[in-house]
């Protein structure tokens, strides 16, 4: 028997994780739940909280609560809980821990291998911290799927008539949208459009702007002064979008809202569904703007679609069915439950990996173009930074493609090769998602051929390889999470780090904060310089790494601060 | 001899409805999550014969033997300078090909 592998759908609201079990895929549940509320929280022994009991405390403690972390995956940001800072990798490894128990707890084994899905148009910075987030909770993510493709294998298996679907799938914070075709057991992805910053949470914020923009209509009122009035209103303004899927009015009171110069506000509101839909109608433009791109890179219009399956906790909607209705003539589907069946789909294709036989097969696309920038034409004029498109939007994973291009300068010794994702002749518009240098060429005159070859793997992932001809000589990168590189150190670190959260490690260090594992790596390095410098520097050094062991030892990180900035000036000049 | 017929196990003469079908097939037996490179292969044979268009051109067009680097090598001199192919060779190249031939296997598609 192979090793389990769990499919988990890590949402930007709500999480699940889900197995195939003797032929049979199901969604695991924890305390008769099987959604698990994308929250992490920290309570007041210090103790973390995922989940619902994290989701409960925030409207008390929001400066100890976290949501929504998904949207801030692939930034070079952090958040603060409970005043410590931590990288969205770490808080969604907390989710992913969390699932991970949940699952060993269900099939009585440790388990180390996920299927993750990631929506389609996740970036690859944005799959990287994906990625990433699974390493420091201890799982190998085995592949990573998109999740509309997911929740097309969940709708696919078992049909035997072709049949070309539409997957709309609106979530918390994402927006895809994928065109499928079904056909004898394969589940083919003819193209995928969408939007990494649309969602939910986008109509919640429309509805918090309201609520806002009402109470200032008393003078001196600035609701975003107190966080826990603002939580407040986010959960109601959250409560009032889900009643208004089945009701044309609702009235949003929340008493006691804060005091104002000795007064309590109380709020009483009615929001009209229409009003409500007035509001979003430029985000549901935008869904179905991206619906049409997806139909022409199938080459199809709305009349070749003989299906519309509907994903995500958005698409309770009414007006986006309705819309859905009069673009394509007839009813989307919606019969798995549209929180559970991108779960269900990764642990499928999780099954298909490990060997098993699901009866159906996935092929997948990718929604961006790939490319590099050279010395060419922008509108007829001589221009620097042309984007030259090597893989195209809609290739089919993995995809491998070469292009050769020339050295402008005679003896030009290095080349500095940019890659960028997007769609835009102007490279300078489109995403950079990395950069490197190849050195050392052979000295010759320009026109020295480099051959530059992009490999876009199952998880859509970049490898990127460049080779002077002549030489051989070859250099060969993977597209990073550039913007933040997450090194492989730092990776361990808050792997430990995250483990000591829930008490794995019940070492000295488990209670340490990120200042403290910062300042205990600088020290480390700084010994490493000892025998290299000048003896004035090395008594400073030394001076320095006593007052931070002291700082550590006494547990004073603001005491650390100063003598911490020292030392790293002192390691800066040193490295320079 | 002709790689992607063969990759996919289809005659010249399959129609698209055919060649779709042994490429799904195919993919069945060779998923990608299974063997990346053969899957490959099937991705490629299949885009390369897919439909008439893609099958003229392929007929057209498709040198099996020259490698990437080979066309480089043909494109560029080894001075650097680019230069285009003599005229008999483009010619010799052209007489390896009937278009008629290829036109006319085309054209008798199987109802």
């Amino acid at each position: 028997m192979n090793d389990i592998i769990i499919g988990i759908d890590l949402g930007t609201t709500n999480s699940e994780v889900a197995i195939v079990e003797n032929g049979n895929v199901s969604v695991i549940s924890d305390a008769g739940k099987k959604i698990l509320p994308s929250f992490v929280g920290v309570d007041d022994n210090n103790e973390i909280l995922v989940g619902e009991t994290a989701r409960n405390q925030q409207l008390i403690y929001p400066e100890r609560t976290i949501k929504s972390i998904k949207r801030l995956m692939g930034q070079n940001s952090h958040v603060v809980m409970a005043g410590q800072h931590y990288s969205p990798q770490e808080i969604s490894a907390i989710i992913l821990k969390r699932l991970k128990a949940i699952a060993e707890a269900h099939v009585g084994q440790a388990i180390s291998k996920a299927v993750i899905t990631v929506p389609a148009y996740f970036s690859d910075a944005q799959r990287q911290a994906t990625r990433e987030a699974g390493e420091i909770a201890g799982l190998d993510v085995v592949r990573m799927i998109n999740e509309p493709t997911a929740a097309a294998l969940v709708y696919g298996a078992g049909q035997d008539d072709a049949k070309r679907m539409l997957v709309y799938d609106l979530g918390g914070g994402t927006f895809d949208v994928s065109v499928v075709n079904v056909q004898s057991g394969v589940v083919e992805v003819l193209s995928s459009h969408g939007d990494n910053h649309l969602g939910g949470d986008d109509f919640d914020q429309l509805i918090v702007d309201h609520i806002r923009d009402h109470l200032r209509q008393q003078p001196g009122i600035e609701i975003d002064e107190h966080s826990k009035a603002m939580a407040r209103i986010t959960r109601a303004a959250e409560q009032a979008k889900r009643l208004l899927s089945d009701e044309p009015y609702v009235q949003i009171e929340e008493e006691y809202l804060l005091d104002h110069q000795g007064a309590p506000i109380h709020l009483s509101l009615e929001l009209a569904r229409s009003t409500y839909e007035d509001m979003i109608a430029d985000h549901i433009n935008a869904t179905m703007d991206a619906t049409h791109i997806a139909l022409k890179g199938a080459r199809m219009t709305a009349s070749d679609i003989d299906e519309i399956i509907l994903v995500g906790g958005s698409t309770r909607t009414p007006c986006i069915r309705q819309r859905l209705f009069d673009e394509f003539g007839f009813e989307p589907h919606g019969e798995v439950d549209p929180d559970l069946c991108v779960a269900m789909g990764a642990a499928m294709q999780a099954a298909m990996i490990n060997g098993q036989n699901i009866g159906t097969v996935l092929v997948d696309v990718t929604p961006y173009t790939y490319g590099t920038s050279a010395i060419g034409y922008l509108d007829g004029q001589p221009y620097p930074y042309q984007y030259v498109p090597i893989i195209h939007k809609n290739s089919v994973l993995p995809t491998r493609k070469s292009e050769a291009f020339m050295t402008h300068q005679d003896s030009q010794r290095e080349v500095k090769v940019r890659i960028f994702q997007g769609e835009d002749p102007d490279a300078l518009n489109n995403i950079e998602i990395g950069e490197f240098l190849i050195e050392d060429l052979l000295d010759v005159p320009a026109g020295n051929i480099i051959t530059l070859t992009l490999d876009l793997d199952l998880n859509g992932i970049l490898h990127v390889s460049a080779r002077e001809k002549a030489s051989g000589k070859e250099k060969a990168i993977t597209i990073n999470n550039a913007i933040s590189r997450f090194e492989t150190e730092a990776l361990s670190t808050a792997k430990q780090r995250i483990g000591d959260l829930f008490g794995e490690n019940d070492d000295a260090a488990a209670e340490e904060s990120a200042a403290a594992i910062a300042a205990r790596q600088l020290i480390k390095k700084a010994e490493s310089w000892l025998d290299n410098v000048s003896a004035e520097d090395k008594e400073d050094m030394v001076d320095l790494i006593e007052a931070i062991t002291d700082g550590l030892e006494r547990g004073d990180d603001a005491g650390l601060r100063e003598a911490v900035e020292r030392l790293n000036d002192i390691l800066y000049y040193l490295e320079s | 001899m002709n790689l992607p017929y063969q990759i996919l196990g289809v005659t010249e003469q399959a129609t698209d409805t055919d060649i779709k079908n042994a490429y799904l097939q195919a993919v069945k037996d060779h998923p990608p999550d299974r063997d990346s490179q053969r899957f490959r292969q099937i991705q490629q044979a299949f885009e390369a014969i897919k439909d008439e268009d893609s099958r003229l051109r392929h007929a057209l067009f498709d040198f099996p033997d020259i490698t990437f680097d080979a066309l480089l090598d043909s494109a560029f001199a080894r001075d650097g300078s680019l230069q285009p192919m003599p005229a008999d060779d483009f010619l010799k190249l052209l007489n390896t090909l009937s278009i008629e031939q290829t036109l006319a296997t085309l054209n008798k598609t199987p109802s």
